[in-house]
């Protein structure tokens, strides 16, 4: 069974495409990252996943049905911005925002409360929203979205703002809810944080999907062949055939390994030679990061006439009109 | 429905317990108190005592005047004044036949000092035969009532003298010019005409201050949860028509509380105190139990006509500034209904009344003055009702699909065809 299916689904908004012919699927118990720069049509995905917003065209089905709004009870949505009462005190509020997801009072105070001792911020509760710190009040938007338990959570970038601590302490927590079976869609223009803990991604860029599947596959589309190498003693070993580049430093070099079917073998055949010749401390081949294949990616379908492409300069050129 | 109710419930407690809450309810009944005693005082003061001077070479013609403008106190058969015509104090005066200017000049200077509200000159006709000039020197803004009062007076006492004149013996001259009463007969409930007046005038009011005040409170709040992007998380869960209704319902609850207790606050005053008497002019609240009930059907109606207007307007602006900008369509119907309010009070049922009165913007606000005060048929009572809230359906339609895109849109404000593409789309 599939927790989410988007199936060529397009948003225009005016003159503006925001979502183009957007496709794919989501398993229980996956970590997946929606990724792209500002302006990539990432909200509007996630908008059209909860019937937020209808698309145009194409279908979207949850849970293996196609969507209605009765499973909305079973999804858990943080938006981008965060929006909370400024005025109700957060029990209250988690209590109300748990009641709209079909809780009964009790039951949503009585897990408001344990969320918010899980995510230290048992203090909180007698409070007012608007007198919480910023890092806070996203705990108790975080808390917002779990508190019926849904079986699909859509987070609309969760960690922007917080510090690395907390950024953590939600990430392990998202981690947790993955392990137990459910689905956890994140959206973040953070490439770093994807890596480290999705295990499927889909890349959008302009509304188009690049890229999608599991990490695993995507990175094995690409050639590992990027050698990091610490050594000490001779460097005779840097004249292999191999080696297409290399760029030296004091004591370590980084080398770029000329394309091959046998690129791995490549590599433990530089590692041979290399002990060989000197004492290696630290030998490293290592996967390109998803920044860079996000970068050549784009880099195919978009002309660039500088040749050189930076995540900053993508989210420059895509402007900053996050919400339509 | 759950959750219209949830929402509901959420915006009614936490409205009632804010501090805004509990100042409006004592404030707003205090500032309108206020008002209306200031008013009835004002008018009290301003007409019901003139000081005025008649001179006159003929002693009697004075006297007469003055008599007649100046009922004695409890003579048998005397009427009391009507309560709207002021009292008089007349002071007769002889003029020095031979200084004339001097006494002119000293009236006018009792006149700037404020001593005198005005005098009459009465300059002796040249034949018996015709009569004397009467020239009447007041203060600019006593001038019309005063004069009015004065002409009337005078033509009594010209024509008392003149029956004397031809022989008719006094007692029946004065019961000949006995003025006629004409008593105001009308169906029971409204025999107090001029305190239910005054009471469903005071409900009038209120009513369009709730509905002005509870509407830009929909449009206010709908802003802020847009502002602070409440709406997003809302949306994941309930249907924007939904959130619409609840927001509509919670606040007008809120707006109906407070009404409430300023009604029961009112009867239980009137109710202690044995008398519901404001002021010492006589004026009274008396309210029957029909113009309470249809002031909530009227005021429920206005309230959701206004209110879902507002809603729209809140959801397609960012920012108060903005809302401000587009508040006319909110104000100027319910100016309308104020200027026209006058005409409807004394005439409640002409035919612009009864026409306006069925026309949705106004129908809540004039028709309930027809009810209490006119005598408008079944027929259009229940028309007035059908057509109002057949617009307030056709304009819960309008909006929520306004409200549907509009909440998600920030940015520049939607222009006309714009809007008309967010109806369309679902």
């Amino acid at each position: 069974m599939s927790i989410v299916q988007l199936h060529h689904i397009r948003k225009v908004y005016d003159t503006k495409v925001a979502v183009e012919d957007l496709s794919f699927t989501i398993e229980p118990g996956t970590m997946f990252g929606l990724l792209g720069p500002n302006g990539s049509g990432k909200t509007s995905s996630i908008r059209m996943m909860i019937g937020i917003t209808v698309p145009d065209s194409g279908s979207v089905s949850l849970f293996d049905r196609p969507f209605t709004r009765s499973v909305l009870g079973r999804v858990g949505y943080l938006p981008e911005e965060r929006g909370l009462y400024k005025k109700m005190n957060v029990l209250d509020q988690l209590t109300f925002l748990g009641q709209l997801h079909g809780l009964t009072a009790a039951v949503a105070s009585r897990r408001a409360t344990l969320w918010c001792d899980r995510l230290d911020i048992a203090e909180a509760i007698p409070k007012k929203t608007e007198d919480l710190s910023k890092g806070m009040q996203q705990k108790i938007q975080f808390i917002a979205a779990l508190l019926h338990d849904p079986d699909l959570i859509l987070m609309d970038e969760p960690f922007s703002g917080l510090d690395p601590v907390n950024a953590f302490l939600l990430m392990s927590t998202l981690v947790d809810l993955c392990s137990t079976g459910k689905a956890v869609i994140f959206s973040t223009h953070r490439m770093d944080q994807v890596e480290k803990f999705c295990n499927s991604i889909a890349l959008i860029h302009r509304g188009h999907l690049i890229l999608s599947g599991s990490m695993r596959e995507i990175k094995s589309g690409y050639p590992r062949n990027r050698v990091l190498i610490h050594f000490e003693g001779d460097d005779a070993f840097l004249q292999h055939p191999c080696i297409e580049g290399l760029t030296r430093y004091n004591g370590h070099a980084e080398i770029r390994l000329r394309p091959s079917p046998t690129l791995a073998d490549d590599a433990q055949s530089l590692l041979t030679q290399a002990i060989r010749h000197a004492r290696v401390t630290r030998f490293e081949v290592m996967e390109p990061t998803l920044e860079e294949i996000f970068i050549e990616k784009v880099q195919q379908t978009l002309p660039i006439k500088n040749g050189k492409l930076s995540m900053a300069q993508l989210e420059k050129t895509d402007g900053g009109d996050v919400d339509a | 429905m759950h959750n219209v109710w949830l929402i509901a419930r959420r915006e009614y407690v936490e409205r009632i317990r804010t501090r805004g809450f509990l100042i409006t309810t004592v404030m707003i009944p205090l500032i309108m108190g206020g008002l209306i005693f200031g008013s009835a005082f004002i008018s009290s003061k301003s007409v019901s005592t003139a000081h005025i001077a008649v001179v006159s070479s003929d002693t009697q013609l004075a006297l007469d005047l003055q008599s007649e403008l100046q009922p004695k106190q409890g003579t048998p058969g005397s009427q009391p004044p009507p309560a709207r015509r002021p009292r008089f104090t007349v002071d007769a005066m002889d003029i020095d036949p031979h200084d004339a200017q001097a006494t002119r000049a000293l009236l006018n200077q009792q006149l700037d000092s404020g001593d005198l509200d005005g005098y009459l000159w009465i300059t002796p006709a040249a034949s018996p035969s015709r009569r004397p000039t009467f020239t009447f020197t007041a203060r600019s803004s006593e001038q019309d009532s005063l004069q009015s009062t004065l002409a009337a007076a005078l033509g009594t006492v010209l024509m008392r003298e003149q029956l004397t004149h031809r022989g008719i013996v006094a007692t029946d001259a004065d019961a000949m010019l006995q003025p006629v009463d004409i008593r105001s007969a009308s169906l029971p409930v409204r025999q107090d005409h001029e305190s239910a007046e005054i009471g469903v005038f005071i409900l009038f009011f209120l009513m369009y201050m709730v509905i002005m005040l509870y509407g830009m409170n929909v449009a206010r709040s709908i802003i802020e949860e847009k502002s602070s992007r409440i709406f997003e998380v809302m949306l994941a869960t309930i249907r924007p028509e939904e959130m619409m209704a609840g927001k509509i319902l919670g606040v007008g609850s809120v707006g109906i509380t407070q009404v409430c207790i300023w009604l029961s606050a009112a009867l239980l005053l009137s109710a202690g105190s044995g008398a519901a008497h404001l002021g010492g002019q006589g004026i009274h609240v008396a309210l029957t139990a029909a113009q309470i009930v249809f002031f909530f059907v009227y005021f429920i109606l206005g309230y959701a006509f206004y209110s879902s207007i507002a809603a729209g307007l809140g959801a397609m602006t960012n920012s108060e500034q903005e809302l401000q900008q587009l508040n006319l369509f909110l104000f100027l119907p319910l100016i309308v209904c104020f200027a026209t309010l006058m005409n409807v009070l004394t005439y409640p049922d002409s035919t612009m009344a009864r026409v306006l009165a069925l026309i949705p913007p106004f129908t809540p606000l004039l028709m309930y003055l027809r009810v209490s005060l006119g005598r408008p048929t079944h027929w259009e009572i229940f028309a007035s009702i059908a057509l109002t809230s057949a617009s307030i359906y056709a304009i819960v339609w309008v909006t929520s699909r306004i409200y549907r895109v509009g909440v998600l849109m920030y940015g520049k404000r939607p222009n006309l065809p714009e809007l008309l593409r967010w109806l369309k789309y679902s």
